[in-house]
């Protein structure tokens, strides 16, 4: 066989060719330039998410959320998000904003939430000092799934604690000092929260501008944070959390808080309701464990002193079959609106329970796959045994795409937390693509 | 007469030999890769054996021989999170979660071949004792013993260029010997303000087989930063600092 002369010119091109391209990948070359700080800066997400719920129709969650709906096993809905977030500058004054849009669709309802998670103007006349006003997202804690001191926030989510969260309005301010020493870093934290009609109305009663403040020291390569929130529209709160490297791949962190005379609303089985005054002792301990592998190990416990023992939640869920048993035999129940408004209360919360243990072991780089990360969580409640298993696949290779899969299955006997939820599994998917 | 040669050259010789303080040539490694204090914007460029690539940049800030803070301002699904190093001590903030929290040495913030340790890298003197140097024709070979427990690699074998005292390639090892990843300093580049120095690290691991990291440098440049930045309470306004 013999090559013409053509031929052998397009193969020594291509052979220029494919050498230039392997020649270009080893080159490297970066210009910091298009990285300069801008004036007006805006960024966010856009994210599709698919849930099929398996609901759980003897849960007393489910009866009270669905009782007067035709009655369904399954449940599919589909959520698109928008988040926003951007910032404006100008001097030394910077104004932040975060805005949540989201469009829900299942068989039952449509929904649609626009909401403003933080706009807040800053200025810092100084490094060590930030003075700031409006709508922000304060967290305070060292806890993963919980933070028993996060005093002037709304509720973390445990099955998602790094989901954005709307902020409260208030005014605030940091003052940083920096020492040589043991003690390094000093910094405080002073809070002011109004509450009214129509500002900050879910954070307690109206006409109070609460006070609160957190103390954080860098002390020995230990973090401590001391955090006290005012009487006012909830009652006085203080508490702290440390969190520490023991060595370079195992952390330990705590959280311990009291809420001064704590009124919890407690009922029999017969709907009688009481409200149990007294102070409130939580905490939490955890660690975060990293072996040779790869392998993140979160474990928590959780001590709860706002919640519910497994007597107490008993006599709540007995309530709630005894005021549907007369729903079905009379066609009424005086016991069902006293049952709904405590289901809406602190019984309904996402963990009412008083001890909880939470679990999580994630694999960087599984199977050989860069950017795929398995993980399996698992949450107890350990008074009543019920639990929740959720396996989870997070896959973060394309540029700027997070592709997550997550299956939640919830185990408990009747009477129990995660028993007497509204679903019994959970089918979760969605794509994330930030821009 | 040879004998008297010989004890001449022996005594020019020796006691240049045995003035070779590994300690000396480490410090002056660290401030010839970077100005105590300094300020840069990097690129880090993972690749996979596929050849698909994903890229961060991250702009940097150093104070002292072990404070140091880099803000991700690319990919946009990490812009906004910040890390911090003091001493031992490195921390993580993402602005969905709110609030730092304590990373260790060995994880990775990019999931790439390079670990924080070597993303938010401090002085080596400030991590490691000098405990051999070996002089070869172009290069010392610096044996370098971590100073405690809680730094990423036990050992590291450098190779230091002998004109210009600049890294030319690390081997660095876990306690048990074990070869964790090979570092090399690629392309010298004259960044002004007198800094000269490689503007490119590659990285491979035989943990991480057919998979390489890059690491580039822009605009390196001197630059002294108040105290008050190199705090948890800084991190989600380190951002602001950029001209």
């Amino acid at each position: 066989m013999s090559l013409s002369r053509g031929s052998w010119a397009g193969w020594s091109l291509l052979f220029l060719l494919a050498a230039a391209h392997a020649s270009a990948a080893e080159e490297y070359s970066f210009d910091a330039s298009a990285f300069e700080k801008k004036p007006f800066e805006i960024g966010g997400y856009l994210q599709l998410k698919q849930e099929d719920f398996a609901l759980n129709r003897s849960g007393a969650f489910y009866k009270l959320g669905n009782y007067n709906q035709p009655q369904r096993d399954s449940l599919d809905r589909t959520t698109e998000t928008m988040e926003l977030i951007g910032k404006v500058r100008q001097g030394i004054g910077t104004f932040d904003f975060h805005t949540h849009s989201d469009m829900q669709r299942d068989q039952l309802a449509h929904d649609h939430t626009n909401l403003l998670y933080e706009g807040v103007y800053s200025i810092r006349p100084d490094p060590g000092v930030t003075m700031e006003a409006g709508k922000r997202t304060l967290r305070w804690g060292k806890g993963y799934a919980w933070n028993p001191i996060g005093f002037v926030e709304r509720p973390k989510d445990p099955n998602d604690p790094e989901l954005s969260r709307e902020g409260l309005v208030m005014a605030n301010s940091d003052l940083i000092f920096n020492r040589e020493g043991p003690l390094q870093t000093i910094a405080f934290t002073p809070v002011l929260l109004p509450v009214g009609k129509d500002v900050n109305s879910d954070f307690g009663a109206p006409g109070h501008l609460n006070p609160a403040a957190k103390l954080y020291l860098l002390y020995r390569d230990t973090d401590i944070d001391f955090a006290w929130q005012g009487q006012g529209s909830r009652p006085g709160r203080f508490g702290m959390d440390f969190a520490r490297n023991v060595t370079s791949n195992f952390e330990i962190h705590g959280e311990w808080a009291r809420i001064q005379q704590f009124a919890r609303p407690v009922t029999d089985s017969a709907g009688r309701v009481t409200t149990e005054v007294g102070n409130a002792t939580s905490y939490l301990l955890g660690l975060r464990y990293l072996t040779e592998k790869d392998t993140t190990y979160i474990a928590e416990y959780y001590r709860n002193a706002t919640g519910y023992s497994d007597q107490e939640a008993r006599q709540f869920y007995q309530l709630v079959d005894t005021a549907f048993a007369q729903l079905q035999q009379t066609g009424g129940s005086a016991l069902l609106p006293k049952a709904l408004s405590l289901s809406q209360g602190s019984y309904g919360r996402p963990n009412p329970g008083k001890d909880y243990l939470y679990f999580r072991a994630q694999q960087k780089d599984a199977l050989g796959i860069v950017y795929f990360q398995p993980s399996i969580t698992a949450m107890m409640n350990l008074q009543d045994l019920s639990y929740q298993v959720t396996p989870e696949f997070l896959y973060t290779g394309v540029k700027n795409l997070d592709l997550r899969l997550r299956l939640f299955m919830l185990r408990g006997a009747t009477l129990t937390d995660f028993g007497e939820k509204q679903n019994s599994r959970k089918l979760e998917f969605y794509a994330r693509y930030y821009f | 007469m040879k004998k008297l040669l010989w004890l001449a050259l022996c005594l020019v010789v020796l006691p240049a030999a045995a003035a070779i303080d590994g300690t000396q040539i480490l410090q002056k490694v660290d401030r010839n890769l970077e100005p105590e204090s300094y300020e840069t914007y990097r690129k880090l460029i993972d690749i996979q054996p596929d050849g698909s690539k994903k890229e961060y940049v991250l702009y940097t800030l150093k104070k002292g021989r072990d404070k140091l803070v880099a803000l991700f301002l690319s990919p946009a699904s990490d812009k906004g999170r910040s890390t911090l190093r003091i001493g031992d001590n490195m921390w993580l903030y993402i602005p969905d979660v709110g609030r730092p929290i304590r990373i260790t040495s060995l994880q990775s913030v990019t999931g790439s071949v390079f670990n924080n340790a070597d993303i938010l890298r401090v002085d080596y003197t400030a991590e490691y004792n000098v405990e051999s140097v070996e002089e070869q024709k172009d290069t010392y070979i610096l044996s370098l013993k971590a100073k405690t427990g809680e730094v990423a690699y036990d050992r590291l074998k450098m190779w230091v260029d002998k004109q210009l005292l600049l890294p030319v390639t690390i081997e660095a090892y876990a306690a048990s010997g074990l070869l964790l990843k090979t570092l090399r300093f690629k392309d010298i580049k004259d960044f002004g303000g007198g800094i000269k120095r490689p503007a490119t690290l590659e990285t491979d691991s035989p943990l991480y087989k057919g998979y390489k990291s890059v690491m580039l440098w822009s605009a390196l440049k001197k630059a002294t930063f108040p105290d008050e930045i190199f705090t948890l309470n800084y991190l989600p306004r380190v951002q602001e600092l950029r001209k």
